[in-house]
């Protein structure tokens, strides 16, 4: 430990620069993790909050929650399985306001739910984002489906669908604007999971995998951040494997005189582990300060458990690219050494 | 009385298909606490005979026995061991640890050495090694800082601060000049009269051989 603190502190600028690099490269990880994670959010936060859970659709819709109909019969099946189960519909669509500005929105209609605001007919729960678009409540908003207009009766929070605002509206008004009275999906919360012929099921995680936009744009974020684990755990791989390079004859020279190959791979880790801290530590309070400060229209969501989680699959990449190139310090020979000469 | 006894050691390189003979048989006796010199000419051997001695490397036939033990049997973990206890090591260079300040130097051979000595005894024996070899204040120098002849002393005073009971000194005046040779070979002698540590010595340094207590020469990979 003391070895390794030294060494670091007499090479301080060779340090600074794999720091530096782990720094940069852990913060734009950080960075594009939160936008995964915002942006994941922005796209599905109706689902992403409901507790875990089934969705069921019909099996004929293969995977597309818009092809589903759960009509009557289907729904009292359900509703034999699990009393519980919760009903809804979601539909992308339009208002529009008083002023004639036209907002998208997702229709989303439901029934026996504990988790989504129970609207009367006639009337809509948005979610609060489209406040900054100049609507307010009880604002009377129209959309070409239906004969009457629907005036807003609330706010939710955090309430959204494949980035559109969701406008929570009657299963009435849905049938009107939409022409059927079937439910596209039920869901039943908990563990409990009952197989009902004809319908297919889905955790909360495989029915966003469902969503195109969401699976899509999920993939390639997540791509990126995975690409940037194995770039710096390459990059631990290269740098120590040039310091080691450097240090073969301080190597030879330790093992001469008996110092065990486990103790330089313990100097070695030891360096890793310190740089590595130092820069995640300053990456995670920069990512943190940056997510306060970021553009409410720019989705970001890092929250301190997953920046952890990040920081430990950083340790663990740097120990495997440490140590992968660590393993010529276990190849040197004294002998070698001693005849290459040095300090 | 010897230390060290070397029987029918042998050490053959392979260079692809073509075999090189350097060691041919040696028979030795290491006399205890004294200093012995191997000279000879440039391939007679000697530097190869010492290193594997010195558990550097390993021989292709012939055995070493070293206080009861057979060196030529034990597992590169024990040769090293031994190594790390009971041997001293003087090479050419100085070889000292770069980011290492003089007096840092040797508390690594004493950690390595696993010696159970406490905080002050530690202290007070770099502190009187360093006195002795003439560089207490050069106890928190770095080795880019220090001569070639102070790199040297250091490199003794390591060598030698786990108190072995044998050092090993390949051509340790090879890069120094004339006084500063003189300086390291006498201190490499009162050192090993003191601590009573038996030195086996490579050396081409005629001016060297006087503070030998034998000297024995090598020639064609043989004893002569």
């Amino acid at each position: 430990m003391k070895m390794a603190w030294k060494e670091i502190m007499k090479s301080k600028t060779r340090y600074l620069i794999l720091g530096s690099i782990i720094f940069l490269i852990s913060l734009l990880t950080m960075i594009i993790s939160g936008l995964a994670n915002g942006l994941s959010y922005d796209n599905a936060s109706l689902i992403k909050d409901m507790p875990e859970g089934t969705f069921y659709m019909q099996e004929e819709a293969e995977g597309q929650y818009n092809f589903s109909s759960l009509d009557g019969e289907t729904r009292n099946e359900i509703e034999e399985a699990s009393s519980d189960a919760m009903f809804l519909s979601i539909q992308m669509g339009e208002v529009e306001a008083a002023d004639e500005k036209r907002h998208g929105v997702a229709f989303v209609s439901t029934a026996n739910s504990d988790h989504f605001p129970d609207v009367e007919a006639k009337r809509l729960v948005l979610d609060n984002s489209i406040m900054k678009e100049g609507i307010s409540e009880d604002e009377k908003m129209t959309n070409g489906l239906l004969d009457h207009s629907l005036k807003v009766d609330g706010f939710t929070d955090q309430q959204k669908f494949s980035h559109a605002p969701v406008a929570f509206i009657n299963h009435d008004d849905f049938q009107n604007m939409y022409r059927t009275d079937a439910f596209q999906l039920a869901f039943i919360e908990g563990n409990e999971a009952p197989v009902i012929d004809g319908l297919s099921q889905f955790t909360n995680d495989e029915f966003l995998n469902t969503i195109p936009s969401y699976s899509a744009e999920q993939l390639s974020l997540n791509m990126i951040v995975v690409f940037l684990f194995v770039i710096s755990g390459m990059l631990f791989g290269i740098f120590f494997y040039m310091i080691n390079v450097q240090k073969i004859a301080t190597y030879g020279i330790l093992k001469a005189v008996g110092v065990k190959t486990s103790t330089l791979f313990k100097m070695m880790w030891v360096q890793m582990i310190i740089i590595t801290i130092i820069s995640l530590v300053l990456s995670v309070g920069i990512s943190q300060l940056l997510g306060a400060v970021m553009p409410e229209g720019m989705p970001f969501l890092l929250t301190l458990s997953s920046s952890s989680m990040m920081s430990l699959v950083f340790l663990v990449v740097g120990f495997i690219g440490s140590t992968v190139s660590g393993i010529q310090i276990s190849k040197v020979e004294p002998m070698q050494a001693i005849n290459q000469g040095g300090m | 009385m010897a230390i060290l006894t070397i029987n029918g050691l042998e050490k053959t390189f392979k260079h692809g298909s073509t075999e090189e003979k350097i060691l041919k048989g040696i028979d030795l006796d290491l006399p205890e606490g004294e200093i012995t010199a191997l000279v000879g000419a440039s391939g007679s051997g000697k530097s190869t005979l010492l290193t594997i001695v010195a558990g550097l490397q390993k021989s292709t036939k012939g055995e070493i026995f070293f206080a009861d033990e057979n060196l030529t049997s034990l597992n590169s973990n024990q040769v090293r061991n031994i190594r790390a206890k009971r041997f001293g090591f003087v090479f050419q260079q100085a070889h000292l640890v770069p980011f290492l300040t003089v007096q840092e130097q040797l508390g690594l051979m004493l950690d390595t050495a696993e010696l159970k000595w406490s905080k002050e005894e530690r202290r007070q024996e770099i502190k009187a090694i360093l006195k002795k070899v003439d560089m207490w204040h050069h106890r928190d120098t770095y080795p880019d800082s220090l001569s070639g002849g102070e790199k040297q002393r250091v490199a003794i005073a390591r060598a030698v601060i786990h108190q072995p009971e044998i050092l090993f000194a390949d051509e340790p005046t090879a890069s120094l000049d004339s006084k500063r040779s003189k300086e390291v070979m006498e201190l490499l002698t009162s050192l090993s009269k003191e601590f009573r540590i038996t030195v086996l010595m490579v050396t081409h340094d005629e001016s060297a051989l006087k503070y030998a207590d034998y000297t024995i020469e090598m020639k064609d990979g043989l004893i002569e």
